[in-house]
């Protein structure tokens, strides 16, 4: 249950820095803005390291990380291929659509990664996932028809 | 065309909190931050270089401005926390409910500066729905 919330929580303030960082891309562009927001988030972290170790709650050990495969190291790097191609795509189609079509690719791209790791695809997975697509798709609809009108 | 790259985007955000997931589950989450950070960054500098653009940031900028990177952290350790214990279509889709959530009482009380959309009752139907395919993603 706490994790439920927790993703939730997630979701709400990814809308926050989403809007911020919209703010900041039009003062200094979008490729500085990126870079303030990777430079504040290094700052953030070496904070919080910082304090962990101070506090000595948590043990953090730099120790061998050779055992990683390679590819883990990734998701920095498709960070800002997402953050690039959300400014060059977004402003090109129907803000209605955008929150449906992201959400299209992680979804079916979600399901697939879960059937990878633990073996099989739940079918609570594909009818709730189906159940949010339609009710993303009535909702887009009902913005649909007030622009139109 | 567009279209189908916003598709990708999502198949890419997907992949995003699957790696960085994975990498916390090697590491901590700490350390992981750390790397995503600084894998992004050098990242970045490459594009820099290449796109050879200068640096420059004007001043008097509101200093939240530059709050969102340190709202990022959040999001990457809440992200990694979640993916490694409820899995990655489940993470996704409650995030995608709770933005759905805050972006229409943001809109409906123009929050940040931004224009008023007032809140249409039709929608609790799609919310309500959304909610439903939550709860059965949940339970099965």
């Amino acid at each position: 249950m706490l994790y439920i919330i927790l993703a939730i929580i997630c979701g709400c303030i990814t809308i926050i820095s989403m809007i911020v960082n919209s703010h900041l891309a039009k003062k200094i562009g979008v490729l500085q803005g990126t870079l303030v927001n990777y430079v504040m988030g290094l700052l953030g972290t070496t904070i919080l390291i910082v304090i962990v170790i101070v506090n000595n709650s948590v043990n953090i050990s730099f120790g061998n990380y050779t055992t990683i495969p390679l590819w883990a190291f990734l998701g920095g790097l498709i960070g800002i291929l997402v953050v690039s191609g959300s400014n060059i795509v977004i402003p090109k189609i129907p803000t209605i659509y955008t929150t449906l079509l992201i959400f299209i690719g992680q979804l079916s791209t979600g399901i697939l990664i879960d059937y990878f790791r633990m073996g099989f695809i739940s079918k609570g997975k594909i009818i709730g996932g189906s159940l949010i697509l339609l009710g993303l798709i009535y909702n887009s609809n009902v913005d649909k028809k007030e622009l139109i009108i | 065309m567009y279209k189908a790259s916003a598709v990708f985007i999502g198949i890419l955000i997907a992949i995003m909190v699957t790696f960085n997931g994975i990498l916390s589950s090697y590491t901590n989450q700490y350390v992981s931050i750390l790397i995503i950070h600084i894998v992004g960054l050098i990242a970045l500098i490459i594009v820099f270089m290449l796109k050879k653009e200068k640096f420059k940031i004007p001043k008097n900028i509101p200093f939240y401005f530059f709050s969102a990177g340190l709202i990022g952290v959040f999001i990457v350790f809440l992200n990694n926390l979640c993916f490694n214990s409820i899995g990655a279509s489940l993470t996704l889709s409650l995030g995608i409910f709770g933005q759905l959530v805050l972006a229409c009482f943001i809109d409906h009380y123009g929050l940040f500066g931004l224009k008023i959309y007032r809140f249409k009752k039709k929608k609790i139907i799609g919310f309500f729905i959304v909610f439903l395919g939550l709860v059965t993603m949940i339970i099965y």
